[in-house]
């Protein structure tokens, strides 16, 4: 059954439609992350949920229960913010307490809860600090006590290790997929961060402009997205994307003129793209030097050696910015013409519109 | 050597108008009052020093201690209420409510008015024979005949501080709204979320965190309303029969309608006691507040 679902859900503020109908199921246990680019609602959508936006039109159910109306205390959620919102004059304890005092709960129930969160959070040590003198991650990690100690039934985490240097973030997103283990509560999390989305997340939620631009699991998303948006989304580097247009499409083929780069075969069956302006979609990371089953020849501007990885950057004659990443230390110099090929199965295909055909 | 020696005369070439500014108008009266203070000085021509005769004279007979607990008993109910109130006004500002800016505006004339007009306005008010507060209250019955509320020791007092306070509540309160302003909406909403209704959250979150601006707005107000003077001299004069006679009233009683100078000068240099020592407190606790907020 499913813990949280959205139902058409909307939200405007004013005349400006910044949720335009999300309908969302997410299953109990779940780990669930809303991605995309700064602007397209996914805070909005959180907010939503928490209670903290009221909903323009539509429906938040919560364990079957429509909760449009209810303040958040009574939607068994609980929220960690960006900037952690700790209280500056309250003790780490105190703050992780807070929701407890809140409750009214009698102190030896307060200790058994705050003692228990703090050492699932290894904050110990620090319960008698002030949030002023932790440092980033245990910051982090006093919100994320607050939230654990009300024993939600959805936590939900809002851009959580964004104010966190990249060394401390992989760390805490570690800790973050164990505490999803341990405690298997359904999870909603917020990132602009693709790489967050990819690691973390039973299924991500891309999210462009207010609406739904796909749902699945990482690998999902990565293999077959649905559109031009989440295959330039997600992957880093970005998918390449190169223009042509449908030279043919049979039913079992579509030729698809490249301009200078020549024509390409793909095995489609769908006829409706015959005729139209197409874009063609190879990840750089499936590219090989000097084989291919389609080979294109270009030559890099730019190239980055990363020990592991070389990239390459080019700009074909179409004027598209071309990435190719190669393992290891090929033999790839600046200015100097480089043979790339790629395999027509890990070629992506999208019609006119930018949707993906298949 | 030489270019630390020019830099010093650099400096102070710099500081110089300022240094003299504040000689003239802070540094000379000062000295000026402690000297005259342990004089005869009088509208006689001339004067004779007398050592500690004036001091002796103000603290061995007379009311001056009366004059200094109902200095603080007036300064003390003013201050408080003031921050209460003021407190209660940032709190309704802050509310969002439709025409909250409108709100914010109605509450600045007691501050922008000329303060002259707003106390001989509340003379009016206070009049018993024409007066609007004793109208009122005759017209809805609650009082049997007209009440010169100036007229009386203890309503002259009370009329004082209300008067005080209406004057003084607007800075407290923008200034606490202010102080209300800067705290992270964050840190409301992360309470709303766990359950905190207003009031909790008003308690718990919104007042220890404004405890900064309370500590540094409560000194400031007790230092200026120590000293205040037009509100008192245009309702009562000090009167009726001293009963609304401050340190500041007193002194200047004695120094400009008794004309002892002298004495006056006495009189004034115990106050300038106690405003330095508000003046202490009120920057420690800035600097202790700043080292607090460093951590």
């Amino acid at each position: 059954m499913s813990q949280l679902s959205l139902k058409r859900l909307e939200k405007s503020f004013n005349e400006a439609r910044i949720i335009k109908g999300i309908d969302l199921d997410v299953s109990e246990g779940e780990f669930v992350v809303f991605v995309g680019p700064s602007g397209c609602g996914k805070s909005t959508l959180l907010r939503m949920i928490a209670g903290l936006e009221d909903v323009s039109a539509g429906e938040i159910e919560i364990g079957g229960n429509i909760v449009n109306d209810l303040p958040p205390v009574q939607r068994g959620i609980a929220m960690v913010f960006q900037s952690y919102a700790l209280y500056p004059h309250m003790s780490v304890y105190e703050n992780i307490a807070f929701p407890l005092r809140v409750e009214k709960l009698p102190q030896a129930e307060v200790d058994n809860r705050v003692q228990a969160a703090a050492k699932v959070l290894q904050l110990e040590s620090r319960l008698q600090h002030r949030p002023g003198q932790l440092s980033g991650g245990q910051r982090q990690r006093v919100a994320i006590g607050r939230a654990i100690v009300r024993q939600p039934k959805i936590f939900l985490f809002d851009e959580p290790l964004s104010n966190l240097d990249a060394a401390l973030r992989s760390e805490m997103r570690i800790e973050l997929m164990e505490l999803h283990k341990r405690l298997g509560s359904t999870m909603i999390y917020v990132t602009h961060d693709q790489i967050e989305a990819m690691t973390m997340a039973d299924k991500i939620v891309v999210l462009n402009a207010g609406e739904i631009a796909q749902i699945g699991s990482p690998l999902e998303l990565y293999h077959k997205p649905d559109n031009l948006f989440v295959a330039g989304f997600i992957g880093s580097p970005k998918m390449n994307f190169i223009n042509g247009r449908v030279r043919a499409a049979n039913g079992t083929t579509v030729t698809v003129d490249l301009g200078k780069l020549g024509t390409i075969e793909l095995p489609r069956s769908s006829t409706e793209v015959a005729g139209q302006d197409v874009t063609i979609g190879i990840r750089p990371e499936h590219l090989t030097l000097g084989s291919g089953e389609f080979i294109i020849e270009t030559t890099p501007n730019i190239v980055e050696h990363l020990g592991i990885h070389t990239i390459g950057y080019a700009t074909l004659p179409g004027g598209e910015n071309f990435i190719g990443l190669f393992e290891g230390n090929p033999d790839l110099e600046d200015g100097k013409p480089m043979k790339v090929g790629f395999d027509i199965a890990q070629t992506h295909l999208f019609d006119a519109r930018g949707l993906a055909v298949y | 050597m030489t270019s630390t020696r020019s830099a010093t005369l650099f400096a102070l070439a710099l500081l110089a108008p300022a240094l003299l500014y504040i000689l003239t108008i802070v540094a000379y009266p000062l000295v000026d009052t402690i000297i005259l203070s342990f004089t005869n000085a009088s509208l006689r021509p001339g004067y004779d020093f007398i050592g500690w005769a004036n001091y002796e004279r103000i603290f061995g007979a007379g009311n001056f201690t009366e004059v200094i607990i109902r200095t603080f008993v007036w300064t003390f109910f003013s201050v408080s209420l003031k921050m209460i109130i003021g407190m209660l006004g940032a709190v309704l500002l802050n509310a969002a409510i439709p025409g909250q800016a409108l709100f914010r505006i109605l509450t600045m004339p007691p501050w922008i008015v000329p303060m002259a007009i707003g106390i001989f306005m509340w003379g009016w008010m206070y009049n018993g024979q024409f007066g609007m507060i004793s109208g009122l209250l005759q017209n809805f019955g609650i009082t049997d005949g007209p009440i010169a509320w100036l007229a009386y020791g203890e309503t002259a007092f009370w009329a004082t501080i209300i008067t005080d306070v209406w004057i003084g509540v607007p800075m407290v309160t923008i200034y606490f709204l202010a102080a209300m302003q800067s705290i992270p909406r964050d840190l409301h909403e992360a309470a709303w979320t766990d359950g905190a209704g207003r009031f909790y959250r008003f308690r718990r979150i919104t007042v220890p965190l404004m405890v900064p601006a309370i500590i540094t707005m409560s000194l400031l107000s007790l230092i200026a309303t120590f000293n205040s003077f037009d509100i008192i001299w245009i309702l009562t004069q000090g009167g009726p029969s001293g009963s609304t006679t401050t340190m500041i009233i007193d002194t200047y009683k004695t120094a400009m309608g008794s004309r002892r100078y002298g004495e006056g000068a006495a009189r004034a240099v115990v106050i300038s006691l106690f405003v330095t020592a508000f003046c202490i407190v009120y920057f420690r606790a800035v600097r202790k507040l700043q080292q607090g907020e460093a951590k």
